[in-house]
């Protein structure tokens, strides 16, 4: 079957000095050594907490940065030596409001990227007055993009990721900051887009967007690729579990450490919501941590207690957790 | 006057955060002798002017850089980090904070003078009588003390018009007008003359050339007082200024937003 | 002709961008305004006071000299701090092709303040427009312009490549001004200046503009020896522009974070 993207080993360091009066030399490996295999038309996802590398190995694929080791082909065609022609495949969309003339309309920023693509002069108009119709900007075209919210920037984005008809669209963190309306037209749009028979490299934070939306997801942290599958089979990975939450106040982290360790107990973690905080605990199926869990929290004041089965978020965390704590190995 | 001193020290290395080596050398050093060399080479040309008129004046006129921006920089950063509000909370006397902010710009100010001058006199040889020395040494602190007066009050202006940096820009263009400084001022028209006595560094420069020309320091004296009443003044205004915008942000609570 | 289109239209969206940041056009237009009347009072003050037109065309190309050295100058880091350089890094163009119509935009925006000393000059200190070559100024502007934002591509290309360039920014715009005879030919300069300036583009740009407004000699040699020396900047910059893009991807410095 015909790839869309395949990488081999692929690997990236950072060089940075840090220090003025006295430079220290620092190495960053952001990536070190992903294997990917991305079959067209699919929608691949990749998730991964804040600097697992997700953003460093989007850059290496679509030619913004160069591999320190490996190689990588996109469309077949090597992303360090023939830049020319992964980038007439390619689009890419960051989240954020950067990115963008800013002092210029909707269509001043279209019409010149249509012209830098390529886009055929008769095609332009007729291809722009599409994309503002899919990502909905018609209408709001010849205002200035300073004026726009963010998820109008973000549509605009999208629209100009679209110009020249890639092949194969890099999507990093496409939700980041939009609202939750915008957010799921978003998602049809990207589901639409892959129903066309365009490949889609996704990273999200948002586990609901990359079940809704990916045929594959792939876990990176630290790095390297920790799980890769259908949503169905990346929650094997929290398979043989329980989920207890419980809400708390004031939960201390050497309690949650105390947790942790527990017989049975594969994993814990507290999220601060609002003004208490919940408390996961993933353990064995066949264990009933539930007693030791609240005699180990004797003393803090306690909300809810419920016991569910995983989601792909705990599957998820599970994984990630597993490459931040070597001890808490995953069982797959 | 510890506090003065202290006080203007720290903030100046916290607020001229522009002034690396390399831009310090590129444009607070190289930036006004190329200015010097431009005028001194037009003047010649043109024949406006000798060497000695475009040297020395354009001397006084290099401490300008640094210091309308630093007085700029004092008051306008202090808002921009968000540290303004902290400053006039703390119960020293604010203006005498504000004005030892200046003092650090104009010793650089002094510093940067003294190079061009040095440098200028080298490079297109002018030889200056050595007994000028102290006199012209005077004459470049006053002269770039009152330009970070000027600047202060560019700067309290800027706690109230966002586009303060506009202002600097263009003050700084025309004080190479106005000033005298490479139009002899006779070949000016009135009213610039008189919009350029109420400049700073139009009476330094005057002072300067009587020393240079061998003059003695009470021959240049009148000027020099000139010049120190230019800085006062602005240096009050500055502080008026100050009070005002001070009083009014505490009423519409606007310190760090206006 | 493609190739002409999207210079053209990168050119047109960039002089946009830029002259809709208030900041920016006001600095740019008020400063050279001092500037020409000080060149005003200098000429009238020295022995060349029937030159004034002279004066407002000059301190008109100092003004360019300034906005091509600054824009040019900081282009790459002006994208880089909007976000645009690494969408624009993207496109299957060589790079060169994606900076120059920036560098041309700052010499384009630049001639706001050449129109603006001259209607400076001719309101306020009534200096006559009699141009001696009017066609040939109405070519050679435009083509000087066109020569120093391909000079400017060269300043782009090695401007990143210098560490503090700012530095190095501010301190030439003065010796350009100076070596390249922008206001008036210097002819008392040391003469190891001599050719520093006949290797610049802007000495060329500024002599045949000057020549169209005197009529003191023909336009058209000058105007082609710029050209020819801007085209050579021209070609070295793409080049460098093309060592500048591999070694950002390899630095990974072509986004701010």
């Amino acid at each position: 079957m015909a790839l869309a993207i395949e990488a081999r080993a692929l690997r990236r360091t950072y060089r940075t000095r840090t220090g003025w009066l006295n430079p220290r030399r620092v190495e960053i490996d952001a990536v070190r050594g992903v294997d990917l295999d991305v079959r067209r038309g699919e929608l691949f996802g990749l998730l991964g907490p804040n600097g697992a590398g997700k953003t460093t190995t989007i850059k290496l694929l679509n030619t913004l940065l160069i591999p320190t080791a490996g190689s990588a082909r996109v469309c077949g065609f090597d992303v360090v030596t023939q830049t020319r022609e992964v980038r007439r495949r390619i689009g890419y969309v960051f989240g954020g409001d950067r990115g963008l003339y800013d002092r210029l309309s909707a269509l001043d920023n279209l019409r010149y990227f249509a012209e830098l693509y390529g886009v055929p002069a008769a095609a332009q108009k007729r291809r722009i007055g599409e994309l503002l119709e899919l990502v909905g900007l018609t209408g709001r075209e010849r205002d200035r993009v300073e004026g726009y919210s963010r998820g109008m920037r973000q549509r605009l984005h999208i629209a100009r990721g679209l110009l020249h008809e890639p092949e194969v669209l890099f999507l990093d963190e496409p939700s980041i900051g939009v609202d939750p309306v915008a957010a799921r037209e978003l998602r049809s749009t990207v589901a639409g887009l892959a129903a066309t028979g365009t490949t889609v490299l996704l990273t999200t934070h948002y586990m609901a967007e990359a079940e809704e939306l990916c045929d594959r997801i792939a876990v990176i942290a630290g790095g390297e690729i920790q799980a890769l599958g259908t949503a169905d089979e990346l929650k094997h990975y929290a398979q043989g579990r329980r989920v207890l939450e419980v809400e708390a106040f004031g939960v201390t982290d050497a309690q949650v450490q105390g947790i942790a360790a527990l017989p049975g107990v594969r994993a814990a973690g507290v999220e601060v919501i609002g003004a208490g905080q919940v408390l996961t605990v993933a353990s064995e199926a066949a264990v009933d941590v539930q007693s030791d869990v609240l005699r180990a929290l004797d003393g803090v004041r306690l909300g809810r207690v419920t016991a569910r089965q995983p989601t792909l978020e705990d599957a998820y965390v599970a994984i990630v957790n597993g490459v931040d704590r070597p001890s808490v190995a995953v069982a797959a | 006057m510890r506090l003065l001193v202290v006080g203007g020290v720290i903030a100046y290395r916290a607020l001229f955060n522009w002034a690396r080596p390399s831009m310090f050398v590129g444009t607070l050093l190289i930036g006004p002798l190329f200015q010097l060399l431009f005028f001194a080479y037009l003047g010649r040309q043109l024949g406006v002017a000798d060497d000695t008129f475009y040297i020395v004046g354009n001397a006084v006129l290099s401490a300008t850089l640094a210091c309308v921006f630093g007085g700029t920089i004092a008051v306008s950063n202090e808002r921009r980090w968000g540290t303004l509000g902290h400053v006039l909370l703390s119960p020293r006397p604010r203006t005498l904070i504000f004005l030892g902010r200046a003092i650090p710009y104009a010793g650089n100010g002094l510093l940067i003078a003294v190079f061009t001058l040095t440098a200028g006199s080298l490079l297109l040889g002018l030889r200056i009588p050595a007994s000028a020395l102290p006199g012209l040494v005077l004459t470049l602190a006053v002269g770039s003390l009152s330009c970070a007066c000027f600047g202060l009050t560019l700067g309290a202006l800027g706690l109230r018009f966002r586009d303060v940096w506009l202002i600097s820009n263009v003050s700084l263009a025309l004080m190479m007008l106005l000033t005298g400084v490479n139009v002899p001022a006779a070949h000016l028209p009135e009213w610039m003359r008189v919009v350029g006595g109420g400049l700073p560094i139009t009476h330094a420069a005057e002072a300067a050339r009587r020393l240079v020309a061998g003059d003695s320091l009470a021959a240049a004296g009148p000027a020099l007082v000139r010049e120190v009443t230019v800085g006062v003044a602005y240096a009050v205004v500055a502080a008026v200024l100050l009070k005002i915008f001070e009083a009014e942000s505490r009423r519409r609570a606007s310190l760090d937003t206006l | 002709m493609r190739l002409v289109r999207l210079v053209a239209r990168g050119t047109l969206l960039h002089v946009k961008q830029m002259s809709r940041s208030q900041f920016e056009i006001a600095t740019a237009l008020f400063v050279p305004l001092v500037q020409a009347t000080l060149a005003v009072y200098l000429f009238r003050a020295g022995s060349e006071p029937h030159r004034m037109l002279e004066a407002a065309v000059g301190a008109g190309m100092m003004a360019v000299w300034t906005s091509v050295l600054f824009g040019s100058g900081g282009a790459i880091q002006m994208q880089r701090w909007q976000g645009t350089l690494e969408m624009l890094m993207l496109s299957p163009r060589p790079p060169a092709l994606l900076i120059f119509p920036i560098t041309l935009a700052t010499a384009v925006t630049g001639t706001y303040a050449m129109v603006a000393t001259l209607l400076w000059g001719g309101l306020v200190y009534r200096i006559p427009l009699d141009i001696a070559h009017p066609l040939a100024f109405v070519v050679s502007v435009p083509a000087a312009i066109l020569g120093l934002g391909m000079f400017g591509l060269l300043l782009a290309s090695t401007f990143v490549l210098v560490p503090n360039a700012n530095a190095v920014n501010n301190a030439l715009e003065y010796p350009v001004w100076l070596v390249s005879g922008m206001l008036v030919p210097i002819t008392v300069l040391p003469g190891w200046t001599g050719p520093i300036g006949a290797a610049l583009p802007t000495t060329w740009a500024a002599r045949a503009v000057r020549e169209s407004v005197t009529g003191a000699g023909p336009v058209w040699p000058s105007l082609g020896i710029c050209l020819a020396i801007s085209a050579a900047c021209l070609v070295a910059g793409a080049a460098v522009m093309s060592y500048v893009e591999r070694r950002a991807r390899a630095n990974a410095t072509l986004a701010l974070a």
